[in-house]
């Protein structure tokens, strides 16, 4: 037979069993009980309407993620994954500061020397001397062929350079001496550390600083021999 | 042309955003965020009732997470160690403001003068009616002191499981329903205060109309 629980007893479970289930003891209790009754009515409601508030979507603002990035990128705590990034930015994204005051210079002269011309269809003739490709994949042999023939190539230019015009010829030595230096730099971390990909893409972006004032070096050669 | 890669387009699972985000990818805190930001969200804005102050607490929430990413070794689940930080970050507050350093014990146990949940309980003239107007809920549980607002929210309003809650709040099963009934009770006496101020304020506002006019 059914023992009969007294209300102190009903508190008890409801601390232990907050959300029931309430035994046949228990049901019986409070079909007599009025008090316990209603407390069990009021336990219920506030739980529903608990359950009522939880089901309401809030949504936080978007700025919300562009706060918590800023402020992730001001700890360093993320970085863009780098193979989505050019070799552009990612060159200037780690390459030292003097690097990124040389490539202005470079970018400031090779402006300079094309904004004093027409381009002419025989500009489309002075095209690069290489044709970089850069990929991680790329053998180390293929790195070390560039190199020679930008050097080669900047060779010719040099000597093409005509004599009246040393300003110019100080200014192209000046740039090539900092994309000379970067391309160091660079072949020493791929020396280092050979099977990084990263610093591989770094010195192909150095080759191809150096292809670009290569090819507005030869433009302007050209021009001035007119 | 921009190629996109397969992996660019398909969304990263969880597990997979994790990992990329130990390492530093942004693409993936920003996944990880976007999954869990809204319950974080709601978490905080519930527990502390102001909107400002729950992105405050959300942003907060995040930042540790992400500081301590890293140190994720996939014990637990993630959104629970998540919650666990948010609900950490939370208390933090709010016992900061009222400037009191208690212990978890300490906040989710008040004693009786401190307005913990009384033995008596209300007779019929005090019944919640059936339903609870949620304007009263919601100001109930802001009155409630940080401990029993944070198991009374996980579990009635989120819909976390006791074994969840013991987890977040670093108590035992039977703590967690302990406190629980415990903050029900105390929302009782609060809804109960809460009915009898309205109560009496219509029967003002009734003597006022009845005998005021002119």
């Amino acid at each position: 037979m059914m023992s009969p629980i007294q209300c102190a007893q009903f508190e008890r479970m409801l601390e232990e069993q907050p959300d029931g289930p309430l035994s046949a003891s228990v049901t019986a209790h409070l079909q007599g009980c009025i008090e316990c009754r209603v407390l069990w009515s009021d336990m219920e409601a506030i739980r529903a309407a608990g359950l009522e508030w939880g089901k309401e979507e809030v949504e936080p603002p978007e700025y919300l993620w562009s706060s918590l990035r800023r402020q992730l990128e001001s700890e360093g705590l993320i970085r863009e994954r780098p193979t989505q990034r050019g070799w552009f930015s990612a060159w200037f994204g780690a390459a030292p500061r003097w690097t990124l005051a040389g490539a202005s210079v470079s970018l400031l002269l090779i402006g300079a020397m094309l904004a004093g011309y027409q381009v002419s269809e025989r500009r489309s003739a002075a095209v690069l001397p290489v044709r970089l490709s850069i990929s991680a994949a790329t053998p180390k042999l293929v790195a070390a062929d560039i190199g020679k023939t930008l050097d080669g190539d900047m060779k010719r230019v040099f000597d093409s350079l005509p004599e009246g015009n040393p300003v110019l010829a100080s200014s192209l030595r000046e740039n090539l001496g900092i994309v000379d230096n970067l391309i160091a730099d660079c072949e020493k971390s791929v020396r280092e550390q050979p099977d990084d990909p990263m610093a591989r893409d770094y010195l192909y972006g150095a080759y191809e600083q150096k292809a670009v004032l290569l090819a507005a070096a030869t433009d302007r050669s050209a021009l001035e021999g007119q | 042309m921009v190629r996109t890669r397969p992996t660019e387009v398909r969304e990263l699972s969880e597990a997979e955003a994790i990992q990329r985000a130990q390492q530093g990818d942004a693409e993936a805190f920003e996944r990880i965020y976007r999954l869990h930001n809204r319950r974080v969200y709601a978490l905080c804005l519930r527990m502390v009732g102001n909107t400002a102050e729950a992105e405050d607490l959300t942003q907060e929430a995040f930042l540790q997470l992400f500081r301590k990413i890293g140190t994720f070794r996939g014990e637990s689940a993630f959104s629970t160690w998540l919650h666990r930080l948010a609900v950490n970050v939370v208390l933090m507050r709010l016992r900061k403001k009222t400037l009191a350093a208690t212990s978890l014990d300490e906040a989710t146990e008040p004693d009786e003068d401190a307005g913990g949940p009384r033995k008596d309980i209300g007779g019929p003239d005090l019944r919640l009616s059936g339903s609870v107007d949620r304007v009263n809920l919601e100001r109930a549980v802001e009155q409630l002191p940080p401990g029993y607002r944070s198991i009374f929210v996980l579990h009635d309003v989120q819909g976390y499981e006791h074994n969840e809650i013991a987890v977040i709040m670093n108590c035992s099963i039977g703590n967690s329903k302990s406190q629980l009934h415990k903050a029900r009770m105390r929302l009782r006496e609060l809804l109960q205060e809460a009915e009898r101020s309205r109560a009496r304020e219509e029967r003002q506002a009734a003597k006022g109309s009845s005998g005021g006019g002119d």
